[in-house]
């Protein structure tokens, strides 16, 4: 052998131990950036044994949040070493496969769109009590999610409360410091307070207003998810020792509204009672907060105080957005409200 | 010094005849290995661990280095943060514009302290939220919470609610009927619906009877419903009886509670039944009303005195030691003159002096033969003579006494009545189902809403509505108009929105 | 090459595995010693404790001045005076006491508007331990390693109102040889000292009771907080507040109908507590708050928002099966969180929630009941004995530096 090639053969050896060496540091960096301390190895490890357990799921996609997960689990790992922490780990990880498997599940759960109920009560009204239940009742039977939104003016009394806590129904149970005389400002005070909650609180739903004394049809509310901005329906209103049926609501074109029955066939449009009633409406709360979503600027909405009257004006001014339900011609009639003297 | 020696060994190695293309592979002809070369392999083993100890240290360095400066590194999403929020201010605005985390922590204190005091960042995320299948999953929870709270805290081995409602076509009947279906098809428990109808069983309660998904018994019954309130419930009295012979006849086992269409239920009263042993009352809220909705002078001056009036209540009355000792029952002086005698009579519609729905039994009671049915009770047969009077279900028995009280002894009020109907001869769409169409009669882009701000009708509207209405009715302008928009041949009726009905023959 | 890989392999593989091994002792044992029994113990026999008569001024005076002190969330320490001086392991004679208790309201400061400001406490807790060091032997013996202080205030002993004036007094040079016990309790942290005895905050026991709902009343809210989000007087820049936690949880939750969050206070707050899932408990200038104990009486599962929290007597409630733990990164995905935890862990959750030796623990009643948090504390004293032969001091022996802190602090009470 010359010696050139001897030194070749030496340089190669170098090489070759340089190569392992750097290999080995290589490794060890990269163990480095597994978790530290003794409990977090112990979880990483625990997260090798489990997914190699439950096969079905290791090649299964991990959602975003799930991958920010994993690596939050190596931050706190650092912050802190202490065994609870460890033990929140395994939580977390199992958690985490839970939620894989709810990934799976998930074909199951039906997606359903949010609605939002608002009533406005008053202790002065002496069947509160019962038409709460009776609403209650109905409302309990809607598929989730479904929120409900009480209003009451503040009251000694905490009958209002007690009924809706044995409803298990979502609700939130809104109460205003204000003292009305009249009762027709009351109510429209009453459904601002709601709106204003559902505006502030960004709630994303259908919104619809059910007065205490309306009886439904099951079907109506899933009718009601169907809305995308604007809808609205017939309602007959009954009153007792009637000959009559008074319906209100829209006439449709399947589901085109291309008119009205009105209560009243007044010509003067100066007319001060409003023909249509508040619960023969529904909308999509978004137009509350986010009104650029629905081309509207939101000045409009800056200046007025009066959410109600707001709704109201966006119904007007837009109206092909309106959706007449259900959709076959608006034909049925699935909400009543009873009018009796006390009632 | 090592080097050298490492040098050497690599000399050795090379002399013992090594291939040089897998020098590392010796393990395989151990024999001819040379100390040295062994020497060699530990030594290389050992700078190999001491590099990848090195190489641990340093990425651990690297990491420190990182993320002590700042967490945010570690998240792929880039976290806006909220520099200047109102706290209790209606629109809360997020400025999305440092996307950056604010670094501005402070680690202060002695070494002993790895508290980061200062400000930290306010993490949003950026993903569109609430996410639907998570609203669906919670719901799921609450539902499963709340079966176990009924589990752990209900009433254990529950009986079967058999409830009998008397009904018949009429104006009323969907909405009172719906009402009392939402409060069974809410009951925790089995039930049982039998519905007997006066006139015969007919389609218009079928449908109302299959949206609940229950498991009713209709009965039908050729009676039709007599217009006077008095003949009324002598025939709803039968038509319960009718029911509790299903009873016997079936067998079925539960309790009988008497819902009326158009009683209103609390939950609790179905929880409260469970506790009855043969035969129980509880008492019923009494929803008076005059019916009445334009006579308007007396009703103000009624008005006062009613408002202080406690909502009258009907039921059993115990002493304080909680033994039944008597009645409360609908006190019907202040009525006299004023009720209603026919169901269209402007009149407030009393309740008997003790009405069914304020009984509960035990179902077996009933029966045939039973075991240990107690000897109180009357034979069924021997009670719906054609003119026997079956004014309440106290007639059952024959030691009234045996009663049991529900319901904290009839203080709490867990049901209401109410009788509230149309006229006889009202009208209303089969199934309320609008066809066909009514006329337009205001057209759309007209008058949905005016800028009043909304009220709830009071009566006076309706009354006025209806009045109105009938007059101005035909507004030829109108719906001309509403032609033209929608183009569509849609005649101009002169329907009223009162609808003519089909129907009429039905009721 | 390849075979060497292997081996470090399995070199790497035996060094993780002897840590695993090593990690899974303290787990295990750290479970077993939070079984959930040491609740029912009785502290009475276990330790007798000695407590010293002092002046007025330090403690009944101080209350007379300010009623207020009886009902806010720092009344642990008046409550645990009047506590132990009717209490069968209270002795007369200090000769044979395990432990020494120094009444002292330091907390009892308040503002108008009710919020403590410990300014004073430094001054008063000086003057009070110069007196019982030299009227009684006791402290001298070990410069108060066998004497326990109350201290329940945000941050203990350090004594300031602001985190970071509290790191950087550290625990009163005084009290470093006593045992503390406190309310605050964050893991390494200056003015956590090891073996202090975390308690709850005083919550009012009657009312909490007045408002008791059938249990049976169905929970339907999922999660429910009342509470601030932002503290916009004292953090007006935000972030620095409950570490932009709670800012957070509004930030991302607000427009969720399964949060039911404000921050105003309904009249019905305790009986909506009752009928929630979740309640979240984060922190806010400290890492606990009261919610924490009404969570617990309550049968509301608490999510814990507070990194390295300690949580009161840690040792006997086993918080991991009772509560919820979120990291404080994690709010935003508090949502995915709370609903992929499967039902039968929320469901063993409630039932434990829904022992009342748990409940019981975390209230300080009048009168004091059996295994209430009064006992706990004793109980927490109770094992720490019998004191380390180096706590008792040599003759003539000092450690104790008389002279160190800020000077303001040194000035006469």
């Amino acid at each position: 052998m010359g010696s050139t090639e001897r030194t070749k053969k030496r340089v190669q050896l170098w090489k070759k131990a340089i190569v392992h060496f750097s290999l080995c540091f290589v490794m060890g960096f990269f163990t480095g950036f597994a978790p530290t301390g003794k409990d977090s190895i112990f979880s990483s490890n625990i997260h090798v044994t489990n997914s190699s357990k439950n096969s079905d799921y290791r090649f299964s996609p991990q959602p975003v949040e799930m991958v920010q997960q994993k690596t939050s689990v190596v931050n706190r790992s650092l912050i802190a070493d202490a065994p609870l922490l460890a033990e929140e780990k395994e939580e977390d990880h199992s958690q985490r496969q839970r939620n894989e498997e709810g990934k799976q599940r998930q074909p199951k759960l039906k997606q359903r769109k949010l609605i939002i109920i608002v009533t406005p009560t008053s202790t002065k009204d002496k069947f509160e009590g019962v038409l709460l239940r009776r609403l209650a009742n109905t409302i309990r039977l809607v598929p989730p999610p479904l929120l409900w939104i009480v209003v009451e003016g503040q009251s000694d009394s905490n009958q209002v409360s007690e009924v809706l806590r044995k409803t298990g129904i979502m609700y939130r149970h809104l109460v205003f410091k204000e003292n009305f005389t009249d009762s027709a400002a009351e109510m429209d005070h009453q459904r601002n307070v709601a709106l204003k909650h559902i505006e502030h609180h960004k709630l994303s739903g259908i919104v619809h207003f059910a007065g205490l004394s309306n009886i439904y049809d099951l079907g109506f509310f899933d009718e009601l998810r169907q809305i995308e901005v604007f809808g609205t329906w017939p309602m007959a209103l009954l009153a007792a020792n009637k000959k009559k049926v008074i319906i209100e609501g829209p006439v449709c074109d399947s589901s085109q509204v291309i008119g009205w029955h009105l209560r009243k066939m007044n010509n003067n449009e100066t007319d001060s009672k409003p023909p249509i009633d508040i619960s023969s409406f529904g909308f999509n709360s978004s137009i509350l907060w986010d009104p650029e979503r629905w081309g509207r600027t939101s000045s409009v909405q800056s200046t007025s105080q009066n959410s109600i009257k707001f709704v109201k004006q966006v119904v007007f001014e837009d109206e092909t957005e309106i959706k007449g339900i259900p959709p076959e011609d608006c034909s049925k009639i699935m909400l009543w409200r009873l009018h009796t003297k006390d009632l | 010094m090592k080097l050298s020696a490492l040098q050497q060994s690599y000399m050795n190695r090379r002399s013992n005849s090594f291939r040089g293309s897998a020098p590392l592979d010796s393990s395989a002809d151990g024999s001819v290995k040379s100390p040295a070369a062994i020497f060699w392999l530990v030594l290389h083993g050992l700078c190999c661990l001491i590099s990848l100890v090195l190489g641990f240290r340093f990425s651990r360095l690297v990491f420190f280095f990182l993320f002590s400066t700042s967490s945010s590194n570690l998240y792929p999403m880039p976290f806006r943060s909220t520099a200047e929020l109102g706290g209790g201010a209606l629109d809360i605005r997020s400025t999305p514009s440092n996307l950056e985390f604010p670094v501005n922590k402070t680690s202060i204190g002695s070494s002993s302290s790895r508290v980061v005091v200062g400000r930290h960042g306010i993490r949003i995320r950026p993903w569109p939220h609430p996410n639907p299948i998570e609203v669906m999953k919670a719901h799921q929870i609450i539902d499963r919470v709340q079966r176990e709270q009924r589990q752990q805290f209900g009433v254990k081995s529950p009986k079967t609610v058999i409830a009998v409602t008397p009904t018949y076509v009429r104006t009323f009947q969907a909405l009172h009927m719906t009402g009392l279906m939402h409060s069974l098809m809410l009951v925790p428990y089995d039930v049982v619906w039998i519905v007997v109808e006066a006139g015969g069983v007919t389609n218009e309660t079928a449908s109302i009877l299959t949206k609940s998904g229950l498991r009713t018994i209709h009965i039908g019954l050729k009676e039709r419903m007599p217009n006077s309130w008095e003949g009324r419930h002598r025939l709803e009295a039968r038509m319960r009886l009718r029911a509790l012979r299903t009873v016997r006849e079936e067998k079925l086992d539960g309790i009988v509670v008497f819902a009326d269409d158009s009683n209103m239920h609390s939950m609790e009263l179905f929880d409260e039944i469970q506790n009855v042993k043969w035969f129980g009352a509880v008492s019923v809220g009494i929803l008076a009303h005059s019916g009445d909705s334009e006579s308007s002078e007396s009703i103000i001056e009624k008005k006062d005195d009613e408002q202080n009036l406690p909502m009258p209540v009907q039921g059993p009355a115990c002493n304080s030691s909680n033994m039944l000792i008597g009645w409360h029952t609908f006190n019907s002086l202040p009525y006299v003159g004023k009720s209603a005698v026919n169901i269209d009579d402007r009149g407030t519609v009393l309740p008997r002096k003790l009405e069914w729905a304020g009984f509960v039994l035990n179902s077996r009671i009933v029966w045939k033969n039973a075991e240990d049915k107690p000897e109180w009770v009357k034979d069924l047969d021997t009670l719906g003579g054609i003119g026997g009077d079956m004014e309440s279900p106290l007639v059952l028995l024959k030691d009234p006494s045996m009663v049991e009280p529900l319901g904290s002894c009839g203080r709490q009020v867990l049901l209401w009545w109410l009788r509230v109907e149309a006229r006889f001869d009202s009208k209303f769409p089969p199934r309320w189902i609008i066809d066909p169409p009514l006329e337009v009669t205001v057209p759309s882009k007209r008058t949905p809403w005016p800028d009043a701000p909304p009220e709830l009708p009071t009566n006076e509207n309706v009354v006025l509505g209806i009045q109105e209405h009938a007059v101005k009715h035909p507004t030829k302008t109108r719906t001309s108009r509403s032609k033209r928009r929608s183009k569509r041949k849609h005649d101009t009726r002169t329907v009223d929105t009162q609808v003519a009905s089909k129907h009429s023959e039905q009721i | 090459m390849r075979s060497w890989i292997r081996v470090l392999a399995l070199l790497t593989f035996l060094a993780f595995a002897w840590a695993i091994s090593a990690d899974h002792n303290v787990r295990t044992e750290r479970i077993s010693g939070s079984a959930g029994d040491v609740l029912e113990d009785n502290p009475v026999g276990r330790l007798k404790v000695y407590v010293y008569e002092l002046p007025s001024k330090y403690n009944k005076k101080i209350l007379q001045k300010d009623p207020r002190c009886l009902t806010h969330m720092f009344a642990a320490e008046i409550f645990m005076h009047r506590f132990l001086l009717s209490s069968p392991v209270r002795t007369s004679n200090p000769e044979e006491a395990d432990w020494f208790y120094t009444p002292i309201y330091t907390t009892c400061d308040l503002t108008p508007t009710g919020l403590p400001l410990p300014f004073k406490s430094p001054r008063m807790m000086r003057s009070a331990i110069q007196l019982i060091s030299s009227n009684w032997p006791y402290w001298n013996r070990t410069e108060g390693a066998d004497h326990f202080f109350v201290v329940p205030h945000d941050f203990g002993a350090c004594f300031h109102y602001q985190e970071e004036k509290a790191i950087e007094r550290g625990i009163l040079p005084l009290l470093q040889r006593a045992t503390l016990v406190q309310t605050f309790g964050q893991r390494n942290h200056v003015c956590l000292k090891e073996g202090s005895i975390t308690i709850p905050p005083f919550a009012p026991p009657q009312k909490m009771q007045a408002h008791l709902i059938p249990q049976e009343t169905p929970r339907s809210i999922f999660v429910y907080f009342r509470g601030l989000f932002y503290d916009v007087n004292n953090d007006p820049e935000g972030g620095y507040y409950a570490r932009g936690a709670r800012a957070a949880v509004w930030e991302n939750f607000k427009n969720n109908p399964l949060f039911d969050i404000s921050t105003e206070h309904p009249t019905t707050y305790y009986e909506d507590m009752q009928r929630a899932i979740f309640c979240l408990c984060p922190l806010g200038w400290a890492p606990w708050s009261p919610r924490l104990v009404e969570a617990v009486v309550f049968g509301c599962i608490p999510v814990i928002i507070a990194d390295d929290i300690v949580l009161p007597f840690a040792d006997a409630i086993p918080w991991e099966e009772i509560g919820v733990y979120v990291a404080e990164e994690d709010v935003p995905n508090l949502d995915t969180i709370l609903t992929s935890i499967p039902p039968e862990v929320i469901l063993r959750k409630q039932r434990l929630l829904a022992n009342p030796s748990m409940k019981r623990a975390m209230m300080f009643p009048q009168p004091a009941q059996p295994g209430d948090a009064f006992h706990q504390i004793l109980n927490g004293l109770a094992r720490k004995l019998p004191h380390k032969k180096h706590v008792y001091l040599k003759p003539g022996e000092k450690i104790l530096n008389w002279t160190a802190g800020p000077v303001g602090d040194l000035k006469p009470w």
